[in-house]
């Protein structure tokens, strides 16, 4: 007979089969392995007695509906404790039960199937730890910082780069929230800290700026993902450390910034050195255009001059030696007083040319300018009214005092002609230094001091301000004026050093400004010494006289008024056959030369006559101020055109001293 | 002809069934309580009997996830069929989470979910057939547990075979922090809805003839 048992033994699993009051009545070899009892010696025992009942309620309520009820039930290992069985080497053995019912009339037994899932559970688990290898291997080798969150941003895992870079330890993860490792302006913190994980952003790529909890500013491209596990929301955050990147794409930026700012301004320096190269090559080619002009006009101003002198002469002479009658008389009046006015002119024409006879000494403008007030103010009447702003502590100029009186002279007249309704003429006077960073065509480096004239007048346009420097140019209408003064001011200031501006606004008015260059100590201490008072006059004694003068008609009428003074004229027509005169006659006790000779000039002949005989006096005569110093120190001049007076006063000084 | 069959049960039989199966599901509580040594509140607020087509068009109804786990037994006996308790597949680790505890892993869950589902489904289905033969004082014939999952048309189509009808009900599974909403569905076919129907009426007769016997 075939011994159903046997089959229970072949089965590779628990079975145990109770009777209704739970009394075991089989137990096959698997059991008796894994729990170490032999069936002998738990057959017919209560179930319950055998294994610790205390632990096994659930089995005890299984067991009794299946008897009640027919029930089917399953006891996993996940859920409940089980039975205490092992293995062959003596490890718990990870195992599920499953309870049936047996039928037949009624149920009178019960089945327990012990199914072990040891290895199925290992697996699982060997199956899941490599899998969690795999994973971690990924994310903590990810160059990224990659941090899971639940929805409302706490943190919930967060890999080995996100450790490092937010100075996470696993420590910190209580209630961490996402939102606290950057403090940024950015409003996606604090959707992140919010745990909004339903926003469209989250679709995409953002960029981040902030501070982390360590300090140090970041940028991160961070890229979000949400997702439903356990029916809770996560969110996987992947933060890219950028901020190399964006620290050089705005490094690149500023020197972007810069080389364009670079480009622009240089540009600029382009168009400022490209006006500035206009402006002055428009004052030099004004400069040269006055230097042309005053060139031409000097040489004119010198023929004329002569011709004037010689005029002049003959005029007095013949009004000397004319018997007097009144209406030739009053002839001779207007001829030499026509000769004058033309003397006066060639005058400024010769200032205007730079070529006037200068007696440049060191003038206090705070003294002379106040001194010329009263008569300013007469001459320019009492409408306007005239401010003066000089500091007493002025340096003193190097000029022509006279000259310089003369000039603010003519700009006063010119400020009177602007302001025909009244108006304020101030003079102000200020010490300045021009240095190499404001160097003119016009002015070297040195100290100056700046006179200005500024009147409240009509001003001019620019049209008239290009041109009001040149001679004979008015905007007075025929006679009323010579066209010279501004001309003659322009050539004043050139000649001594200095220059003159004109800036002008129509409508608002005009300053004239004159540099003068201010005078050094030695010029200084040299005009302060006292002048020697003027010679007093020696008419009666004869002299004979060496006159050189390359011009005949000057020669011949310096002649005859010499000897209508009572002296020996002895006449040489060059330097040359003066100096052979002077040979011949060893009894002349003077010689008076003309400065601009072909050949040898008067300055030459005059060193070389002084060598020969040191004591012999010199008299040098000139219509050009060309004798440059200290040249002209050395030897009494004589300008052209001159009188018989004066003829005779220099005459006279000469042989005195 | 499902809603006319529905229809049939008055307020009375649809009162009297769901006390039925709050005995069934307050039985598999207090079996859960042994197991997890926590409270877990279960509820039948509704009862229905209706077609195949009615009841997969019921679970889908308000459920985000067109698929579903369920937990399926056949049982046989006075009458036959099969039961299965249905949830919206999103909220099986909910509710595997919530039969296991807290403390376990998010990991932990998925390894336990298809034995946890088996066992907690047995023990509500177990529990709610067993309330039916204790009232018939009778045994049944029950199978063993088996997790299947799809859709609601799979659930009710071909797993159903000729069984026609569903009781079908709605079940809340409630812990201190956990809400679960699913179904309890019991396929029979005619004569065993007949039956269950006399088992019912029995049922009501034996109350309100022994009115001195405290309501469940």
């Amino acid at each position: 007979m075939f011994n159903w048992e046997s089959i229970l033994d072949a089965i590779d699993a628990g079975v145990i089969v109770i009777d209704e009051r739970r009394n075991i009545a089989a137990w096959n070899d698997w059991l008796e392995k894994a729990s170490g009892r032999s069936a002998s010696s738990v057959r017919g025992r209560n179930l319950f007695e055998v294994f610790d009942s205390s632990k096994l309620t659930r089995l005890q309520s299984a067991v009794a509906d299946a008897f009640q009820f027919g029930s089917s039930s399953v006891l996993t290992h996940s859920l409940n404790t089980l039975l205490p069985l092992r293995d062959e080497v003596g490890q718990n053995l990870i195992h599920n039960v499953v309870v049936r019912p047996l039928y037949a009339e009624q149920i009178t037994h019960c089945v327990l199937q012990i199914t072990d899932v040891t290895v199925w559970v290992t697996r699982e688990r060997v199956l899941r730890d490599r899998q969690n290898a795999r994973y971690h291997a990924i994310v903590d080798s990810a160059p990224d910082a990659i941090i899971t969150t639940s929805g409302d941003g706490t943190i919930q895992w967060f890999n080995a780069v996100a450790g490092r870079v937010f100075g996470l330890t696993t420590g910190d993860l209580r209630d961490q929230k996402l939102g606290a490792l950057l403090t940024s302006q950015d409003s996606l913190t604090d959707i992140i800290s919010a745990g909004d994980t339903e926003g469209a952003i989250f679709k995409s790529v953002a960029q981040l700026h902030g501070t982390k909890r360590d300090g140090t500013a970041a940028d991160f491209d961070v890229s979000f993902a949400a997702w439903n596990a356990d029916g809770r929301r996560f969110v996987t955050t992947i933060w890219r450390d950028v901020t190399e990147r964006v620290a050089a794409e705005q490094a690149l930026q500023l020197a972007q910034e810069a080389l364009r700012k670079s480009n622009e301004e240089l540009e600029q320096r382009v168009i400022e050195r490209t006006n500035e190269r206009e402006l002055i090559l428009r004052q030099l080619h004004e400069s040269q255009k006055m230097e042309t002009i005053g060139q031409l006009t000097g040489g004119v101003a010198h023929d004329f001059n002569n011709l004037l002198a010689v005029i002049l002469g003959s005029l007095s002479l013949l009004r000397k030696g004319l018997p007097s009658d009144p209406r030739t008389s009053r002839l001779l009046d207007g001829a030499i007083q026509g000769a004058e006015r033309g003397a006066t002119l060639t005058k400024r024409l010769l200032a205007f040319a730079r070529r006037q006879d200068l007696k440049l000494e060191a003038v206090e403008v705070q003294k002379l300018i106040p001194e010329m007030q009263d008569f300013l103010s007469q001459t320019i009447g009492p409408a306007i009214s005239i401010i003066l702003d000089i500091p007493v502590d002025i340096p003193p100029v190097k000029i022509d005092a006279n000259q310089l009186e003369l000039a603010l002279m003519n700009l006063a007249v010119n400020s009177r002609d602007a302001m025909p309704n009244g108006g304020t003429l101030t003079i102000s006077c200020r010490a300045e230094s021009i240095d190499s960073s404001r160097l003119s065509p016009s002015l070297s480096a040195g100290d100056y001091i700046r006179v200005s004239l500024t009147d409240t007048g009509e001003g001019m346009s620019d049209e008239t301000l290009s041109k009001a420097t040149e001679p004979f140019f008015t905007t007075k209408g025929v006679g009323k004026g010579t066209g010279l003064g501004l001309s003659m001011v322009h050539g004043l200031t050139a000649q001594c050093g200095g220059a003159m501006t004109v800036a002008s606004r129509v409508g608002r008015g005009t300053t004239v400004t004159l540099w003068l260059p201010t005078a050094s100590a030695g010029e200084l201490m040299a005009s302060l010494s006292p002048q020697p008072p003027p010679p007093p006059l020696h008419k009666g004694r004869q002299l004979r006289i060496l006159l050189v003068d390359d011009d005949f008609l000057v020669r011949a009428n310096t002649a005859l008024m010499m000897s209508d003074l009572g002296h020996v004229v002895v006449e040489a027509s060059s330097a040359t056959s003066a100096l052979e005169a002077l040979k011949q006659d060893t009894q002349i006790e003077l010689v008076m030369t003309d400065y601009l000779m072909p050949g040898m000039n008067g300055i030459d002949l005059a060193n070389a006559i002084r060598t020969r005989d040191p004591n012999l006096p010199i008299i040098l005569t000139t219509g050009y101020a060309e004798i440059r110093p200290p040249s002209d120190l050395s030897f009494p001049r004589l300008p052209k055109p001159y009188t018989q007076d004066q003829l005779a006063d220099i005459i006279d000084s000469v042989v005195k001293s | 002809m499902t809603v006319d069959i529905a229809s049939d049960l008055t307020e009375i039989e649809k009162d009297a069934l769901a006390e039925i199966a709050n005995l069934g599901v307050s039985r598999a509580a207090n079996s859960l309580r042994q197991m997890l040594g926590e409270q877990v509140f279960l509820t039948v607020p509704n009862v229905q009997i209706v077609g195949r087509q009615a009841a997969s068009d019921l679970i889908g109804r308000g459920s985000r996830s067109p698929r579903f786990v369920a937990v399926q037994q056949s049982f046989d006996g006075p009458f036959a069929g099969k039961a299965l308790l249905i949830f919206p597949e999103e909220q099986s680790l909910e509710l595997v989470r919530t039969i296991v505890g807290e403390q376990h892993s998010l990991e932990d869950v998925i390894d336990l979910e298809q034995e946890a589902l088996a066992e907690t489904g047995n023990v509500i289905l177990n529990a709610c057939l067993a309330t039916i033969a204790n009232l018939l004082r009778r045994t049944m014939n029950m199978s063993l547990p088996a997790v299947i999952r799809g859709s609601g048309e799979a659930l009710f189509g071909e797993t159903a075979g000729n069984d026609n009808l569903v009781l079908f009900l709605y079940i809340n599974f409630r812990t201190k922090e956990r809400d679960i909403h699913g179904f309890i569905a019991l396929l029979m076919d005619l004569p065993s809805i007949t039956a269950l129907k006399t088992i019912v009426t029995d049922y009501i007769r034996v109350i309100e003839s022994g009115a001195d016997q405290p309501r469940p």
